[in-house]
């Protein structure tokens, strides 16, 4: 028995380290790979020139999603705004939680797929879009939709999509800085000077390039426990608003029984949805190392977490 | 080491204006979450009526044809002619079929049940935004380091909703034990 209150504090904590850790992994990252690329182009030691562009050109790239994110939505085929006479439920439930929430209400959007799906997007809660499928509104009821639209809620309210946008970015910043560095090693002539280097800078070069390949990967690795952080966040602070538990866990029940892939999904949208929209993993994957790529908790971990709250 | 000294009462002040802010905006809005109550209370008072009268106009429409039609029945079973009449009912019929396949009295019916639910839920969440702003004001007002402020400026302890414990409410009279009819 944990309440609330306790719940969603213990996730936001867990969540901030994780976040820490993070932003520690990739100081230290930017750094060695920045001091190897400095010695290797017969720079002094500490430029950071480079690090300034991959964080520019990363930030290029995943802003622009970013920022249209709530205008990308009407891209996707078959998405039609929600109203209130043909989505009743959909719609008065949005209503009553963003009272509830203290938010602005959301624009609400339903696609056409009997995938039973649902996810939430937008920069800010004044620019936020949650989005059902048609298989989400008609197969569950009113308290598991509630459950299901709160949990969206959570993740508008918690600026998730904020987080992990920034989140995203630095991965990608990693990842390019990784990536010049070996090509430059690859195809760059080494200089002549480099015998006259002393060991220190070997020793770091050797380290930078270590990080330059290893980093993409465990910063992907930290992304994803943190987009699973936030799903627990979520489930916890939809329950917070809704204070019925027994709405969520069943609508998650119907939701991962359901088998069908939903089509609209993209990977870089999956870690906004309730449930992983790809349904891999969730049964078939065996051990914890095949979790550590999933955006999404297991299904069963977030039941167990949500029972305790009953 | 004085600019060390500046820089760390620079954060003070900081910290005090924001601490003092939190709690007069948390009182601004706990006051506009108390509107927000009344609001959606008078929205259930509009709707009910509203509904009610709409779905017995809608009912009475059917009654009509049901009267038709079990007119002109009765007129077949006394071995009289009903074609008249049936011809009167059928094309009224048909449209009713046609525009609504299914039962459309319970759809109707189904639908001011649906309305009801939701304007109670509003009341209910309208409910629930002001006692979490008043608990999390309370939380701040005793919590350290916010409670200097909170005993700085006198920002008392907010009673959030209150359920009155004695009253006629309270009492059930034997006129409200009998079950309600209710008129569609």
């Amino acid at each position: 028995m944990v309440n609330v209150y306790e719940a969603v504090e213990a996730n936001k904590f867990k969540s901030t380290a994780i976040i820490v850790l993070f932003s520690i992994f990739v100081a230290v990252a930017v750094f060695f790979i920045s001091q190897a690329f400095a010695i290797y182009q017969g720079y002094e030691p500490g430029g950071l020139g480079i690090v300034g562009i991959a964080l520019i050109v990363s930030g290029v790239m995943s802003m622009g999603g970013y920022y249209f994110s709530d205008s990308i939505i009407l891209g996707i085929s078959g998405a039609r705004p929600a109203n209130k006479k043909k989505d009743f439920n959909f719609f008065t439930v949005s209503e009553n939680l963003a009272i509830g929430a203290g938010i602005p209400m959301p624009k609400l959007f339903v696609i056409e797929d009997s995938a039973p799906n649902a996810f939430a997007t937008g920069r800010d809660p004044k620019h936020a879009v949650v989005v059902a499928t048609t298989g989400l509104l008609e197969k569950l009821t009113r308290t598991e939709l509630e459950g299901v639209v709160a949990h969206e809620f959570s993740h508008i309210k918690n600026y998730d999509i904020r987080l992990m946008s920034i989140v995203a970015v630095l991965v990608g910043m990693i990842a390019l800085l990784g990536d010049w560095l070996i090509r430059s090693t690859w195809y760059g002539g080494r200089r002549s000077n480099d015998n006259d280097d002393n060991k220190g800078a070997g020793i770091i070069m050797l380290i930078g390039i270590i990080f330059a390949i290893l980093s993409p990967i465990v910063a992907q690795l930290i992304q994803l426990a943190v987009s699973r952080r936030r799903e627990f966040l979520a489930d916890a602070s939809s329950v917070g608003m809704t204070r019925q538990p027994a709405g969520l866990i069943s609508a998650l029940k119907k939701i991962s029984d359901d088998q069908e892939p939903l089509e609209a999904a993209n990977k870089a949208t999956a870690h906004l949805y309730i449930v992983n929209p790809f349904k891999e993993g969730e049964k078939r994957t065996v051990g914890w190392f095949a979790g550590l790529f999933n955006t999404h908790p297991p299904v069963a971990e977030r039941l167990k977490a949500l029972q305790k709250m009953v | 080491m004085i600019y060390v000294i500046v820089g760390i009462a620079v954060l003070i002040v900081v910290w005090l204006i924001s601490e003092y802010n939190f709690f007069v905006t948390a009182k601004a809005r706990i006051k506009a979450a108390v509107q927000e109550i009344g609001n959606q209370l008078k929205r259930q008072a509009d709707l009910i009526p509203n509904l009610e009268s709409s779905v017995k106009g809608y009912l009475k429409h059917e009654k009509g044809i049901l009267q038709m039609l079990s007119d002109a029945r009765k007129l077949v079973a006394a071995g009289k002619d009903a074609s008249k009449q049936i011809s009167e009912v059928l094309p009224k019929l048909q449209i009713v079929i046609e525009s609504n396949p299914e039962l459309k009295a319970d759809n109707v019916v189904g639908k001011l049940m649906d309305e009801l639910r939701d304007t109670s839920d509003k009341v209910m969440y309208a409910r629930r935004l002001m006692i979490d702003l008043t608990a999390d004001y309370n939380v701040k007002r005793v919590s350290v380091p916010s409670n200097i402020i909170a005993n700085l400026f006198n920002f008392e302890e907010l009673k959030g909703l209150e359920t009155p414990t004695e009253g006629a409410h309270l009492k059930v009279s034997s006129e409200e034990m009998k079950s309600h009819k209710v008129n569609l």
